[in-house]
């Protein structure tokens, strides 16, 4: 079993500091928007706790891009240019979730510090924290005052058409950690991947020679 | 006339005056005047009428000397009276019987075709209610017109005849009276003005005769004049509401009378519009007496609000739909927004626009007026000018008119739009050279609402009134149109166009966190969420049922046998 140091201390403090306002944004997100089915917490709490978290969000969100951009390990989100190596990485990966890991093929992605990634990863995170986050802090900020931000609120449509983007990501996200929790249980055994996250370290099993 | 009747006159003429004599001059009493006198001249000679009225029987003879009848005898005028007889007198029941009584005789020398030459006082002496001859020429102290009228100012030689209860008829068939209260007159703030000043035409030479279809329209013309003293008054008037309303023949609109009074109009206090608005405005004033600015004016605090105040007096706009309310309520609440900002604002920064976001977007009456029932109302708003799309601009592209609105808007005929109608209206404008959008507000839904503000503490300021699609304030949603000169015409909605996909464009501009929730996007939500913990679910099944293949493999690399 080989250890790699794969998350340095200020990505695993990102990403929980992330993990946990993700988890309350939706929290007080469903709790605002479904106020006449759910009673978690008064409307006005929710709302505040949701304004609280946002700016956390924000604020992490530009420690994230601080860390990577400064540190130039942006690039790890960056897949490959090459289409056609692009295309067959990809399609060995989509096999190896689909149909090897089924039947015990390994992995066929070995993350390294400077490639962390595979192709798909690669693609989901770089919308994700590239667009999808960013447009996602954007449309709440707008909705955060729509009064003082109406210049930017009239220049998207309204702010229905604010409201909508923003709900719309915020299914997508809702939805997204589902799967992102699953996906998480997939190292070598069920936490591994969830305890790197923790230590830094990520456990991969040496293959044998033949 | 008959000659019989000629003859009789005739008669009754000689009969008075052979008794003075052929050197009657003025100032000479007849012999039989002089001994009627002889008892008349007693100021304290009295009679008791049935109508408890005290009905002086005292003639003063110089005045009458001085009259133009002083040529005549007693008898004359009273002939079953003379030196040789004065019958017991009947019984009188009022002192206005006893002039109507007494007035017959005129007409022995005044016939009607006389009195009738001018038509003025032909068609009063006519109505059954007119006065007597006495009661406006006098009896014994009968002057020429010329005569009585020089010593006169023109009102008080007006109301010669029009101190008088008297009423003509109308084309409408009520009885417009005629009577003017000396009284109420020396009372009113016009008590120096002649009635010319307001009674256009009129004076003491000039009575034309002008024809009224009903009261209302004497009241309205009579408010004609009012312009030439008032003039700002009047020029404010005339783009106000009322006279908008007036302008299109509805004439309960108010004039100035209706609020002023006429002879009764007297220095306005600013309590005036309690007593007037509430002539037509009784439900919107009784809202008011509950309200808490009615308890501070009654406290005596000068700056308690007044329905002038809000409204203004003359210029009198229309409020619905417009921000012409909250910036009243601002006007005097002018920390209402800091107030606001304390407790309606969004962490970490507590930034002013946040609440004045919400008072742009909810009327002040729906959280300060407990009870109040609101709703959504969805203007159309010209991108263009920055301003209301009016309702005449809506009637020229669609082509139909007020009356076939609604038919080309609710085209599947149940009685209000729903979002596909509402989108189509939108996109039927635009397309015809228009860029409309609908901007939405939160209001109350009757006036009276609007005017019982209650104390703060009553005050709604629980977010989950509104924010939340069961909200009683978005039951009641509606189209509204503005016409150019700001009345609303409402179109009943449908709660599902504020949370239709359908309205994310056309109502690009209001929108309320959990109160206008897109019904499609809890849909496509729920689909989402189980999609993606279908996933995991089936990923993980499949991987559990593929298990021993590879356990198999596992032991085939060097697992155990």
């Amino acid at each position: 079993m080989k250890r790699i140091y794969l998350h340095p201390i200020p990505v695993r403090v990102w990403h929980w500091i992330n993990a946990a306002c993700f988890i309350l944004l939706i929290i007080t997100g469903i709790q605002m928007r479904y106020v006449d089915y759910i009673r978690l917490f008064s409307f006005e709490t929710a709302v505040d706790i949701h304004s609280w978290t946002g700016f956390i969000l924000i604020a992490n969100y530009l420690i994230w891009l601080s860390f990577y951009v400064f540190t130039l390990k942006i690039k790890i989100y960056i897949p490959t240019l090459n289409p056609i190596k692009f295309a067959k990485e990809s399609i060995t990966q989509a096999l190896f979730y689909g149909y090897g890991i089924f039947v015990g093929n390994p992995n066929p992605h070995h993350p390294t510090p400077d490639n962390k990634f595979n192709p798909m990863q690669k693609v989901a995170y770089l919308m994700i924290m590239a667009l999808l986050i960013p447009v996602q802090i954007i449309t709440g900020l707008l909705l955060w005052d729509p009064k003082f931000f109406s210049k930017f609120v009239n220049l998207l449509g309204g702010i229905r058409i604010v409201d909508t983007i923003h709900v719309v990501l915020f299914i997508f996200f809702t939805a997204f950690i589902f799967v992102h929790l699953y996906l998480a249980t997939l190292g070598h055994t069920t936490f591994a991947h969830i305890k790197a996250m923790f230590t830094g370290y990520e456990e991969e099993e040496e293959e044998h020679a033949h | 006339m008959d000659n019989r009747r000629i003859a009789l006159i005739f008669l009754v003429i000689v009969f008075m005056i052979i008794p003075v004599h052929a050197n009657a001059t003025k100032g000479t009493l007849s012999d039989e005047a002089k001994m009627c006198l002889g008892c008349h001249s007693t100021k304290e000679m009295t009679r008791a009428l049935e109508s408890k009225e005290i009905l002086s029987l005292y003639i003063d003879g110089k005045e009458f000397s001085d009259s133009i009848h002083n040529m005549f005898s007693c008898s004359g005028c009273h002939p079953d009276i003379s030196m040789e007889k004065h019958p017991l007198v009947k019984k009188i029941s009022s002192k206005k019987e006893y002039s109507k009584n007494a007035s017959k005789v005129c007409k022995n020398c005044h016939p009607d075709q006389v009195l009738k030459k001018k038509p003025m006082h032909g068609s009063v002496v006519a109505q059954p209610k007119a006065p007597a001859c006495a009661e406006c020429h006098g009896s014994h102290d009968i002057k020429r017109i010329a005569e009585l009228k020089a010593p006169l100012t023109e009102s008080q030689y007006c109301l010669i005849c029009h101190k008088y209860d008297f009423s003509i008829p109308l084309k409408s068939g009520e009885f417009l009276s005629l009577y003017a209260d000396e009284s109420v007159i020396r009372r009113s703030i016009h008590t120096k003005l002649q009635c010319g000043a307001c009674h256009a035409g009129f004076s003491k030479v000039e009575h034309p005769i002008r024809v009224f279809k009903s009261k209302r329209d004497h009241s309205i013309t009579a408010t004609e004049g009012c312009g030439k003293c008032h003039p700002d008054a009047q020029e404010q008037y005339k783009g106000s509401i009322h006279h908008i309303v007036l302008r299109e023949n509805n004439l309960k609109a108010s004039v100035c009378i209706d609020c002023h009074g006429s002879h009764s109009a007297v220095k306005v206090d600013r309590n005036l519009g309690l007593i007037s608005c509430d002539k037509c405005h009784g439900d919107v004033n009784a809202a008011y007496k509950l309200s808490v600015h009615n308890t501070a004016r009654i406290k005596g605090k000068e700056d308690a609000p007044i329905c002038s105040t809000c409204h203004k007096s003359h210029d009198i706009e229309v409020t619905a739909m417009t921000m012409k309310m909250k910036d009243k309520c601002l006007e005097c609440h002018k920390d209402a927004e800091k107030a606001h900002k304390k407790w309606l604002s969004n962490p970490p920064f507590k930034l002013s626009s946040f609440a004045e976001h919400h008072l742009n977007k909810v009327a002040c009456a729906l959280c300060h007026s407990p009870g109040a029932s609101g709703g959504v109302y969805l203007c159309l708003y010209d991108q263009k000018t920055k301003k209301p799309f009016s309702k005449e601009d809506v009637l020229k592209l669609l082509e139909t008119d007020s009356a076939g609105l609604i038919g080309k808007l609710d085209t599947n005929r149940d009685g209000s739009i729903d979002a596909p109608e509402l989108w189509s209206m939108v996109k039927q404008l635009n397309e015809k050279g228009a860029d409309v959008t609908l901007t939405g507000r939160m209001d109350v839904r009757k006036g009276t609402e609007a005017h019982q503000i209650a104390v703060k503490k009553e005050a709604v300021r629980e977010c989950e009134r509104c924010h939340r699609t069961d909200s009683d304030f978005f039951k009641e949603v509606s189209v509204v149109l503005l016409k150019s000169d700001g009345r609303p015409r409402f179109l009943s909605a449908k709660q599902g166009v504020l949370t239709s996909v359908l309205s994310i464009l056309p109502v690009s501009e209001f929108y309320a966190l959990g109160g206008t929730r897109l019904g499609l996007l809890d849909i496509v939500g729920t689909i989402a969420v189980l999609g993606g913990i279908a996933f995991a679910l089936g990923h993980i099944t499949i991987r559990i049922i593929t298990s021993p293949i590879r356990s198999l493999r596992k032991m085939g690399k060097g697992g155990k046998e």
